[in-house]
């Protein structure tokens, strides 16, 4: 039990600073309030500009990324596509790589600028290129 | 002419797809497309720097040609899309 209080106290306490300790009286409570600290720091993690996440795309982003590039690339099934697949290591050339961002570009609604399209390596770049250009049309621009 | 760098072909081959996105005829965007990458990848390994400034020039122009004739045929656009893009 201290042992899980403690953790909750390192977890949330950077990102939560007025949520105090002191709110928690016994021990149902406790895992409760882990639960739902644990929630919303996930979900201010995603959101917020100050932290920059690596792992910053959604899965479904992801896994329509994947989708076009085994579609593009004529890969079988049991070929893995990751997140971490570079296109050079899926057997993609240069040209192959056009397509694969001309496909996501129309899979999406989007446009991307070339010289963000020529700094697209692996399957994450595509994917995180994807979240920041559909966060920027939907977020109210100044 | 200089030969063209890499960045300039690829370049050339994103313009070519983009602008056969802008037909509005079904046929005329996807043959774009097909004739587009069938040549680039048609020309992909020739080294002569002659041939490859003649075959870059030469898809200029036909992005040219290209940018040309979407525009007209925008104006003429069918009102009944084709089977095809009805999904």
């Amino acid at each position: 039990m201290a042992a899980a209080i403690g953790s909750s106290i390192s977890f949330t306490s950077p990102l939560n600073t007025n949520q105090g300790v002191s709110k928690i009286s016994n021990m149902n409570s406790v895992s409760l309030s882990i639960n739902v600290k644990a929630f919303r720091s996930l979900s201010l993690r995603s959101t917020s500009h100050r932290f920059h996440v690596s792992c910053a795309a959604k899965p479904e982003t992801v896994d329509k990324v994947c989708k076009i590039v085994r579609k593009q690339l004529a890969l079988s099934d049991d070929t893995s596509v990751t997140g971490e697949s570079k296109f050079v290591a899926l057997g993609a050339d240069s040209l192959d790589t056009v397509e694969v961002v001309m496909g996501i570009e129309e899979e999406f609604g989007i446009s991307v600028e070339e010289e963000s399209a020529q700094t697209i390596v692996s399957v994450q770049d595509a994917a995180d290129l994807v979240e920041k250009l559909l966060s920027k049309d939907s977020s109210p621009s100044a | 002419m200089a030969s063209p760098s890499r960045l300039e072909v690829l370049s050339l081959f994103r313009s070519l797809l983009r602008t056969s996105q802008k037909f509005t005829d079904y046929n005329i965007r996807e043959y774009t497309r097909r004739r587009t990458i069938d040549a680039f990848l048609q020309n992909k390994s020739i080294s002569d720097p002659v041939s490859v400034s003649a075959a870059f020039s030469n898809g200029k122009s036909q992005l040219e040609v290209a940018k040309r004739q979407a525009i007209v045929y925008s104006v003429y656009a069918p009102d009944v899309k084709s089977i095809m893009e009805i999904k």
